[in-house]
């Protein structure tokens, strides 16, 4: 399934906080958005998932614009997975799972063992059985968002859409949900990232989307989108952006912040202060 | 592989546990039921209740004077099954809102309904109408409080939930007040009085009348919230996250609002303020079974009902006067929930 932004706008109320979005997804594909705290990564977000009315342009689902859906509707075909939380009850990681078959579950009713069968599936696919009977707020941050993952993956859904789904998380546990998202596009889902770290984008994306200023500053292939210019654009930082060969002798890419230390500067020019701060950051 | 298995035994050990903890508060509900029939100033021994239920569909010999019938179909009967149903009906619908309001600290008055049922009442007293003319003011009031607060939450462009709760707060203020407003007016001899011990809460003049006018909106409301109560453990999850799992959220919304409004407007007029109950009874019913509301309602309901049928037994039989019904709840109510708070695992963090 193909998920397709045409010229989206978007923003709270009269406020237009994006512009001339335009982006496609398909399966099996994993797009790392990237931008600035208040580019308006998470209000994209929104408005695909249809929680902000959109102020111009589609959102279209294989062709589909999908304005008049139901949130049943949409919630069959895109499964989200927020930011790390805590519900105020502690529910059992089973019955938070089986959460994500709300959109297949007559109102009246409750899931059945078929649901119950759905969502132990998708607890095995991420590894995690031995959490199905713990409490879900008694669990590590890293175990949580795994079991968010799991009820997402109980909707059933073409597309998935993560919303910074490593903040908040160890170093270990980043990686660890990271390369569970690579799995998920193994399995032809389409997936839209939301991330933090670039290097992020480098290891686990097909495609990154930079967004600026409420625009796309570009789009592409990590290697030839990620540049430091970008970067420095985007973060208002002084970031190189390194090659290493790794064990398998794949090439990848690692940004290192440099900070004052860069080759423009002489240390001779620049006061005490600086060059201590410049040394420092070295 | 073993460990699954072990949890595999767990947890349908669990569910199994949790329909035989369903079962012994259904046993504790019966039991108190029975045993309140033949508590009170006039004694009816078990055995003789037993003959004279048994008498309603068995032929049997009648050898009790008429007294007893009385006592126990016109006077016990209707106070009892008031009881029950108010507690459940209460219990029930703080357990709905607390899930919705994804707070564990709402009770069923959160939006105002007790407050604007009782301005019903006290405006219906004021006015000298009959009992039942109070009972359809209270009622007419809450529902008109809860509108309302509804109505204003609407155009509060925020956060949805806390523009409710804020609402809620601030028309519950608004009628609170013109209850003292009423009472302020009120002929201090006669009717002032009336107004006072109404809000007190009590279940002492309840007759079978009175049951056959809230039993539709007690059931209805009741009903729907049993078969809607799965959604209520999405629902606590967040509204965006619930609408996103799929649920429709402004429509669940209006409905558990409607059906927790009838429920508590149609108990606060028959039974006056009473307070707690559907606060206490929903974290007893949580530490009992899990949040899930799956079971979690249902508990709710039996428990509430049982807790409120013994209280109004000791708001019988405490004092040799009767002791208001709301002031026994939040003299047991409080003192219960700040032990729960210090001593026990909670059932929300």
């Amino acid at each position: 399934m193909k998920l397709k932004l045409d010229n989206l706008s978007c923003g709270y109320g009269q406020r237009k906080v994006l512009e001339n979005i335009s982006l496609e997804i398909n399966g099996g594909e994993v797009i790392g958005l990237l931008g600035a705290n208040g580019c308006g990564k998470t209000t994209l977000i929104k408005s695909i998932l249809g929680l902000l009315p959109t102020q111009g342009g589609e959102v279209l689902l294989d062709g589909k614009n999908i304005k008049r859906w139901t949130s049943a509707q949409i919630a069959r075909v895109v499964g989200y997975i927020p930011q790390m939380h805590t519900p105020p009850f502690p529910f059992e990681v089973l019955d938070v799972v089986l959460m994500g078959r709300t959109a297949h579950i007559n109102p009246f009713a409750s899931p059945s063992s078929k649901d119950v069968k759905i969502a132990e599936q998708a607890l095995e696919m991420l590894n995690i059985t031995y959490l199905r009977n713990r409490i879900y707020t008694e669990i590590s941050g890293g175990e949580r968002q795994l079991v968010l993952i799991a009820r997402a993956l109980a909707q059933e859904p073409k597309i998935l859409i993560m919303d910074e789904p490593t903040s908040s998380l160890d170093f270990g546990n980043q990686i660890k949900v990271l390369s569970h998202v690579k799995q998920l596009a193994g399995l032809n889902l389409a997936i839209l990232m939301s991330c933090h770290f670039p290097e992020h984008a480098f290891l686990y994306s097909n495609r990154v989307v930079l967004l600026n200023e409420g625009r796309i500053l570009h789009s592409g292939t990590p290697g030839e989108t990620i540049t430091a210019e970008r970067l420095k654009t985007l973060y208002g930082v002084e970031v190189e952006i390194v090659s290493v060969i790794n064990r398998l002798n794949k090439e990848l890419k690692v940004c290192i912040p440099s900070g004052y230390f860069r080759p423009e500067i002489d240390l001779a020019q620049i006061s005490a202060t600086e060059r201590n701060y410049a040394l420092a950051n070295y | 592989m073993q460990t699954v298995l072990k949890q595999k035994i767990a947890a349908t050990g669990n569910s199994k546990s949790n329909t035989g903890r369903i079962g012994v508060l259904l046993l504790v509900l019966v039991v108190i039921f029975i045993l309140s029939f033949t508590l009170g100033r006039y004694s009816v021994p078990p055995s003789q209740l037993l003959q004279v239920l048994g008498a309603q569909i068995l032929p049997l010999e009648k050898n009790w004077g008429d007294t007893v019938e009385t006592v126990i179909f016109q006077v016990r009967l209707p106070r009892i099954l008031a009881a029950i149903m108010i507690g459940a009906a209460l219990s029930a619908a703080g357990a709905a809102y607390q899930g919705m309001f994804k707070n564990p600290l709402v009770s069923p008055d959160i939006l105002g309904a007790s407050a604007g049922a009782g301005f019903g009442a006290a405006l219906g007293i004021y006015f000298a109408m009959s009992m039942v003319g109070v009972q359809i003011m209270a009622f007419i009031g809450g529902l008109v409080a809860v509108a309302l607060t509804y109505g204003i939450s609407l155009r509060i462009k925020h956060d949805p939930m806390l523009a409710l709760v804020l609402s809620g707060i601030m028309i519950g203020s608004l009628f609170t007040a013109a209850i003292s407003c009423i009472k302020y007016i009120a002929d201090p001899y006669d009717k002032l009085p009336a107004i006072t011990f109404w809000l007190m809460g009590s279940l002492a003049s309840i007759n079978l009348q009175d049951i056959y006018m809230v039993v539709t909106p007690i059931m209805v409301g009741m009903i729907v919230l049993f078969l809607l109560r799965w959604r209520l453990n999405v629902m606590a999850m967040g509204e965006e996250e619930a609408q996103v799992l799929g649920l429709n959220t402004r429509r669940l919304k209006t409905i558990v609002i409607l059906c927790c409004t009838l429920m508590t407007a149609a108990s606060v007029s028959i039974g006056g303020l009473i307070g707690w109950v559907g606060l206490v009874i929903p974290h007893l019913a949580r530490m009992i079974v899990g949040p899930n509301y799956r079971v979690l309602l249902p508990a709710s309901i039996l428990l509430g009902g049982a807790y409120l049928l013994l209280v109004d037994d000791m708001a019988r039989l405490l004092a040799s006067m009767e002791i208001p019904l709301g002031i026994l709840t939040a003299l047991i109510g409080v003192p219960f929930f700040l032990y729960l708070l210090l001593n026990s695992k909670w059932g929300w963090k």
